[in-house]
């Protein structure tokens, strides 16, 4: 009885231990807890170091690789890689990383795939390492001349272009042949069969132009005003829902025939339904490109570089574009896909001549300070949220 | 010494078998509950960094901002828990008195399906229920959808995908009461010319009200804080309150409100569960009572 005495004591201080570490736990996190707030030491350079190895773990959008870039890669360098498509909607794929990124750990990420504006807060935020010039060089050698300076990142520091490609309408052409301009999306006769994006710098813009307002002098009025007039049609339910890349399914099972989309995205559709299409608004797109990003805790910079510079070689790049058909961000994919696939080199989709894209906006922000912006995506996520 | 050591020792070991599951409790829920309580009280912004300064307004916003959300969601999980309930208690009793030899075969075809995971199956309700799918013609034949209507994206697709969801929550427990009824007390209540359906009420059905009680609380409680059945099956008009904390946590980045509505959502749900225990447990106490008398 005497050891058992013993053994309970013993016990007793091991659990005296355990809750007092707990209580440290608890304390110490006062400091922490969950905290943003803008880190303004400056990014830093993720250097690389020697010969690429291990593994690379790539995040970014559905459909927008082939099936064979991958494991070629994995042939032609000997690296193995995790390749997730869980970017679906850039707010949400923030949401889900901030935790991480602000202690600055990336999941296990080395790249990361955002687009423009979502680059910028990210870097602004201090959430993203500046990329090794001299490691990214034989990529950024291939960029092609309209992308290397956008005003976010003019010297491409941190922000590499996976590709780039317009917002607009995505259409089954054989339930709704007359949806011409963004305006037909409010009909009537498509009432409860027409979506929109969940990305707010797509929908809202479109739908201003489509109202004769020029996004990119636009005011916080006007952006309100649109999302006031996108409100109404979703409370109707003239919109069936808010979607990010997933209204791929709605088109593909028929809940959805008309739907503000992305322009590859209806090349993918088509492999199941032909009468999908991309249609070009009367009122124009809007254009934007998806960056390639190095987070901050990325442990494995050497092996992302080794993926740049691998998709930048214009023979990998066609094989991607091929399939995506968006932009290519890549010089030289033009003449190789003139000798593999002439159909998608006179694509408009992947080589839009000026007249196509005339009159369409690049992407911007809503104007004003953080809290104007703050205050329309809060209108925005409204409407979203019902 | 031996003699005084044997009584402590006694004494404590409730407090033993309590302790796994106390450290559980404080490890994943006193402690996060903790900081969801300061969270709710921070105020600031992501860019500027959150702080902590007794912002009780958060509360407030969060009412008045998704007070829609907040009925939608216990109306929604209301009716689903009604539903889930006269769906299971015949299909509980069944099996548990008319099953036989197939009783468990039975019980694991009510399971079976919640072996994939809840996500999938919730994904393929949309493909069953899609607009041209053929349960959406056969509604529309027999005039139950109208003829430009659907079913998906309205608040009955949401309300059927809760119920299906939790259905085993409610046919489990409920099984499990009445597996345990003694059928002799049923007789014995025809033996003093009880009908067949004044035996029913007087015996059968008091007799599994714990387990009446277990399933709802099981269905009601997840169902209203539920925000995948909307993300699938719904839309903007159907969210309920677990869509709108997802916005605000992933997409507004308001952390504070966030946590605010949680704990609106927690607080409400346990006032809610306790008066429903309070009147359901006194229910059943009188149906014990009337048996002994």
């Amino acid at each position: 009885m005497k050891n058992g005495a013993k053994g309970m004591a013993r016990a007793l201080v091991a659990f005296g231990v355990l809750v007092a570490a707990l209580l440290l736990v608890a304390c110490g996190g006062d400091d922490g807890g969950i905290e943003g707030g803008a880190d303004t030491g400056g990014a830093s350079t993720a250097m690389a170091e020697g010969q690429p190895s291990g593994t690379l773990t790539i995040s970014n959008w559905p459909f927008y690789i082939d099936n064979d870039t991958v494991p070629d890669f994995e042939k032609a360098t000997g690296l193995s890689v995790k390749y997730t498509e869980d970017v679906n909607d850039n707010a949400e794929f923030f949401g889900k990383m901030q935790p991480l990124l602000s202690e600055g750990e990336s999941g296990g990420r080395d790249i990361m795939v955002v687009t423009d504006w979502m680059a910028n807060k990210m870097n602004k935020l201090g959430y993203l390492q500046d990329f090794d010039q001299e490691a990214v060089k034989p990529a950024m050698d291939n960029l092609v001349p309209a992308l290397q300076s956008p005003t976010f990142d003019p010297d491409r520091t941190f922000s590499l272009p996976w590709q780039a490609g317009m917002t607009g309408l995505v259409v089954n052409t054989a339930e709704a042949p007359d949806v011409k301009s963004i305006n037909d999306l409010f009909d009537p006769k498509y009432k409860g069969q027409v979506e929109m994006l969940t990305e707010m710098r797509d929908t809202v813009p479109l739908v201003m132009k489509a109202d004769g307002i020029d996004p990119k002098t636009a005011t916080k009025e006007d952006w309100l005003n649109t999302i006031d007039k996108i409100k109404e049609a979703a409370d109707s339910g003239q919109i069936r829902k808010f979607t990010g890349n997933n209204y791929t399914n709605d088109l593909a099972n028929g809940d959805a025939v008309a739907v503000i989309g992305w322009s590859g995205d209806a090349i993918q559709l088509q492999a199941d339904n032909p009468d999908i299409q991309f249609v070009m608004p009367t009122e124009g797109c809007m254009i934007w490109a998806d960056n390639m990003v190095i987070p901050v805790g990325a442990p494995n910079p050497t092996a992302a570089y080794a993926w740049m510079n691998y998709v930048y070689e214009p023979k990998n790049q066609a094989q991607i574009t091929d399939y995506n058909y968006y932009f290519s961000p890549v010089d030289g994919v033009k003449e190789i896909l003139e000798k593999q696939d002439p159909q998608a080199a006179k694509s408009p989709l992947i080589f839009p001549t000026d007249q196509y894209t005339t009159n369409c906006t690049n992407q911007v922000d809503p104007p004003g300070s953080d809290e104007d912006v703050s205050e329309v995506e809060q209108a925005f996520q409204a409407v979203i949220t019902g | 010494m031996n003699g005084e050591s044997k009584p402590l020792s006694r004494r404590l070991v409730p407090y033993w078998l309590m302790g796994p599951g106390l450290l559980w409790l404080v490890l994943f829920f006193v402690i996060p509950l903790y900081f969801m309580a300061r969270l709710a009280l921070e105020s600031g912004t992501l860019e500027t960094g959150f702080t902590f300064s007794w912002e009780w307004s958060n509360f407030s916003d969060a009412i008045s901002r998704y007070n829609e959300q907040f009925i939608r969601s216990f109306v929604y999980a209301g009716v689903a828990t009604l539903i889930a309930l006269v769906i299971a208690y015949p299909l509980a009793y069944a099996i548990a008195f008319r099953g036989g030899r197939w009783k468990n075969a039975l019980l694991f075809a009510v399971v079976a399906p919640f072996f994939v995971t809840y996500l999938i199956r919730t994904i393929a309700w949309t493909t069953i229920l899609s607009d041209d799918g053929v349960v959406v013609d056969v509604l529309k034949a027999v005039g139950i959808v109208g003829e430009d209507g659907r079913v998906l994206a309205t608040p009955a697709a949401v309300i059927a995908g809760i119920t299906y969801n939790f259905l085993p929550f409610m046919v489990l427990p409920i099984y499990a009461s009445l597996e345990r009824l003694d059928p002799r007390l049923i007789e014995g209540a025809k033996d003093l010319y009880s009908s067949p359906r004044a035996a029913f009420m007087k015996v059968t059905l008091p007799l599994s009200a714990p387990g009446i009680v277990a399933g709802t609380l099981l269905t009601f409680i997840p169902a209203a804080g539920d925000y995948i059945n909307v993300l699938f099956l719904g839309s903007t008009n159907t969210s309920m309150v677990g869509n709108a904390i997802q916005s605000l946590y992933l997409n507004l980045r308001d952390y504070p409100t966030a946590a605010a509505l949680s704990f609106i959502l927690m607080a409400v749900i346990m006032a809610l569960v306790v008066i429903y225990i309070r009147f359901a447990g006194s229910e059943a106490l009188m149906g014990e009572e009337e048996e002994a008398t």
